[in-house]
């Protein structure tokens, strides 16, 4: 493929160096370029945790391999898929309730790509019900794209991937009633949820079907734990996509988060220690002032 | 470039100005100007994105009729709320009346109060049910981490019955110190774990290294 | 199957029968169980007792019509706690689906029925209290984070009139508060996340006391925040709520004939509570037992 001479991160930096060159054509005579102390402390972690994880991207891309531990939620995937195949099934795929701007819900699109991908391969009704319209209609192209991908585009139709309301429990009471009526051997509930979380969780559960969820929320992950077969908790749902994908450069950036979580993990030790043995509240009212 | 280079572009400054909004003012602090615009632009294509979901949803209802489908007067009993609920609602915002007959507001609140709380109402209150059903089925004694989680859950539940506190006095210190010290204590290591890994996704969205919500494969 | 299988499978609906009969029973009857009061609690009745008459709180309603049941008596309870020690209350609503109304209706629920633009200012629950000058709602705005931050030091342009149309300017209560400077403290009845957005924003930026009244399933996060001093004071659930209420109607009889006339109320709603807890408590000590007495029985079979 031709090479554009102009690549997308010169375009990138150009547009925004217009955006400060905007702010000074307004106001001109006021210059009050500077740095937010008050998120310095952020600044440090933001330029810390992005360092480490660009690293281990270079890494990743100069072909050392990186282990990732086993997270059995995620290898549970295909064998959820599977059987539903082999009843015959379909597939329920509930994104959850928020938009597109929620990390989580992009996590999760990237996981309904794989299980999109797998169930085309195997010709397995895939139903994937919305209550965001914009999240609507990133799955909606998420999933045409990995049928596509698949070789089977043929299968891919409105009914696929459906806008259902707005509301949260109305669009509970749809899904749990497809639920219920329909059987659908596996449901995964990926994604951000709140209170609809258990009468999700525990109408699926009553159907015997295999449930795969994941979840941020921490206030869900209890309901979630008790009513589904695999549970990703937090990190793990953001780490699916490069889990699944096997990408050493997505690996690569897993790793560098895990690096940066053991830094903070010895600076909570370090200041727990000063504050115990020397009663010092330096550093902790610094960060309080931030 | 333009169907997959472009979005990647825009997803990139997307991220990039409120970052460095966040960090750096600006004369005027236009960078936060524009990072609140972003912000309102993004309700505006919701509000666009909303119109998508209700042409899909009478594509399928309205086939589902017309082939008389399962569940077909459902489907159209869907439509027609629809339909009557965005003319009121319209009534309403408009301040107008509906056939000359009832104020907007009066009837699109009269859906509000005799319908939708009601309903609202009810969905909620199934949590009480499957909360039962959930604890029953799941707190087995299986293992020892079961039988921790298990012995946690009595003990929380009750420390906050009446009656077991006049018989164990001790049981809501024991609930209170539960609740503050070992569950904020799991509860902050799964929030900085998860924030960590919010941060890493996000970062590899910025970058265009996670290009799947596009619908893109590596190498695309 | 014998006893102890079917114990142990039992059929849920049965469970559900005795649910459904342990959340209506109490409602027709109540039982008025003693509440025991936790210190979250007790640390917003003694912040509330400790302010001046005259001094400002704010409370936000953040929430919607299906965590009524949870956050509605906190509403109740506050706001009628707050007008009998004379302190004056400004409320207002962030939550999009619905909170613009669970204001309304708590507030008239307190006070009475109000139309300050045809004149009804006066609280007929607790009279000499006027709407403009002891309280006032100024309505719904949306945006969350953002109209937070704006109303530090600028409420006038997140609201600039008050919920029935008129411009703040005009109520005495409107024009004293210009922001979070000059309020006691800003209660949270919050469903979700907005809570924790009022803590890490408006606390941790801008200082001010935040106590929040939250749902129980997000209470076990917010302890997290109120152990932190990020807020001063959480309700947590129906609890919380029975608790608060509890204390305000203790120290103020005529507060607890207003709660008492309600058809449902915290005490209520706990009542309930109580009973569905035995029940599920009762079961899952009746599972566990049909568990390990089947488990000995099929080790003992070996």
């Amino acid at each position: 493929m031709r090479k554009h001479p102009i690549t997308e991160v010169s375009v990138a930096a150009v547009l925004l160096l217009l955006a400060p060159g905007y702010a000074l054509a307004q106001a001109p005579e006021t210059i009050s370029w500077g740095l937010r102390m008050e998120n310095f402390s952020a600044l440090i972690l933001f330029v810390v945790f992005s360092g480490v994880v660009m690293t281990f991207i270079r890494l990743a891309h100069g072909g050392r391999d990186l282990y990732i531990r086993r997270i059995a939620g995620l290898n549970a995937v295909e064998e959820a898929i599977g059987r539903s195949t082999e009843l015959g099934k379909k597939v329920l795929y509930v994104p959850g309730i928020m938009s597109i701007d929620e990390v989580q819900t992009l996590a999760s699109l990237a996981v309904l790509k794989h299980v999109a991908k797998h169930t085309a391969q195997y010709g397995t009704p895939l139903e994937v019900p919305n209550k965001d319209p914009l999240t609507y209609a990133a799955a909606r192209e998420t999933v045409k794209e990995a049928y596509l991908e698949a070789g089977r585009p043929d299968l891919f139709n409105e009914e696929v991937v459906n806008y259902v309301t707005y509301d949260q429990f109305a669009y509970t009471a749809a899904v749990t009633g497809k639920m219920v009526r329909e059987k659908p051997a596996a449901n995964f509930l990926v994604g951000s949820f709140y209170a609809e979380s258990l009468l999700l969780a525990e109408a699926g559960q009553s159907t015997g079907a295999i449930q795969i969820a994941g979840t941020a929320e921490v206030a869900q992950l209890p309901f979630f734990v008790t009513t589904c077969d695999y549970t990703l908790i937090g990190e793990e749902l953001y780490a699916a996509s490069a889990y699944l994908s096997r990408e050493p450069v997505m690996l690569g950036s897993i790793k560098g988060q895990d690096i940066v979580k053991f830094i903070l993990l010895c600076w909570i030790v370090l200041g727990i220690l000063i504050y115990t043995f020397t009663g010092n509240t330096a550093m902790h009212d610094w960060l309080l002032s931030q | 470039m333009y169907k997959k280079q472009f979005p990647l572009l825009l997803a990139f400054l997307g991220g990039a100005i409120p970052i460095v909004s966040f960090f750096i003012t600006t004369p005027g602090d236009r960078l936060k100007v524009t990072t609140d615009t972003l912000q309102d632009w993004m309700l505006i294509i919701a509000g666009a994105a909303l119109l998508l979901g209700v042409v899909n949803l009478f594509q399928i209802n309205l086939r589902k009729i017309s082939t008389r489908a399962k569940g077909w007067p459902n489907a159209l009993w869907l439509l027609l709320s629809l339909v009557i609920a965005a003319i009121l609602g319209l009534a309403d915002a408009f301040d107008t009346s509906v056939f000359g007959i009832w104020g907007g507001d009066v009837a699109f609140q009269w859906i509000q109060d005799a319908a939708f709380k009601p309903l609202q109402s009810t969905m909620f209150s199934l949590l009480a049910f499957y909360v039962a059903s959930a604890a029953f089925r799941a707190f087995r004694v299986r293992n020892v981490e079961a039988g921790i989680l298990l012995s946690a859950a009595l003990i929380i539940m009750l420390g906050v019955n009446p009656y077991a506190v006049k018989i164990l006095p001790f049981l809501p210190d024991t609930t209170n110190w539960i609740m503050n010290i070992p569950n904020a204590a799991a509860q902050r290591g799964i929030i900085i774990g998860a924030a960590l890994g919010a941060a890493s996704f996000s970062l590899r969205i910025l970058l265009g290294i996670e290009r799947s919500y596009l619908g893109l494969q590596k190498g695309e | 199957m014998d006893m102890m299988e079917r114990l142990m499978n039992l059929d849920r609906r049965w469970l559900y029968l005795l649910v459904g009969l342990a959340a209506v029973i109490p409602i027709l009857a109540p039982l008025n169980l003693p509440v025991n009061v936790s210190k979250p609690v007790q640390d917003l009745y003694d912040r509330i007792e400790s302010l001046e008459p005259g001094e400002i709180i704010m409370v936000s309603f953040d929430y919607g019509p299906s965590t009524g049941p949870e956050n509605d008596p906190m509403g109740d309870a506050i706001i009628m706690h707050a007008l009998a020690r004379d302190l004056r209350v400004v409320i207002i609503a962030l939550y999009p689906l619905g909170g613009v109304t669970e204001a309304r209706e708590e507030l008239e629920r307190c006070v009475g029925d109000l139309d300050p633009p045809n004149g009804q200012i006066e609280s007929t629950r607790f009279p000499g209290k006027v709407y403009g000058r002891d309280f006032i709602y100024f309505g719904y705005k949306d945006g969350g984070l953002a109209a937070m931050r704006l109303m530090s030091d600028n409420m006038h342009e997140v609201f600039p009139a008050d919920f029935y149309g008129t411009p703040l300017e005009e109520y005495e209560l409107g024009r004293e508060v210009q922001g979070y400077d000059d309020v006691a403290f800003v209660m949270s009845l919050a469903t979700g996340i907005i809570g924790e957005w009022w803590a890490n924003l408006v606390n941790a930026q801008f200082g001010t006391p935040v106590a929040v009244g939250c749902t129980a399933v997000s209470a076990p996060k917010y302890f997290a925040y109120y152990r932190a001093g990020q807020m001063f004071a959480l309700l947590a659930g129906l609890k919380g709520a029975a608790e608060y209420e509890y204390l305000v109607s203790e120290k103020y009889p005529q507060l607890a004939d207003i709660t008492d006339s309600f058809i449902y109320n915290a005490g209520k709603g706990w009542d309930v509570q109580s009973v569905v807890y035995s029940i599920i408590t009762l079961f899952i000590i009746i599972g566990n037992v049909a568990f390990i007495v089947e488990r000995r029985r099929q080790k003992r079979g070996m």
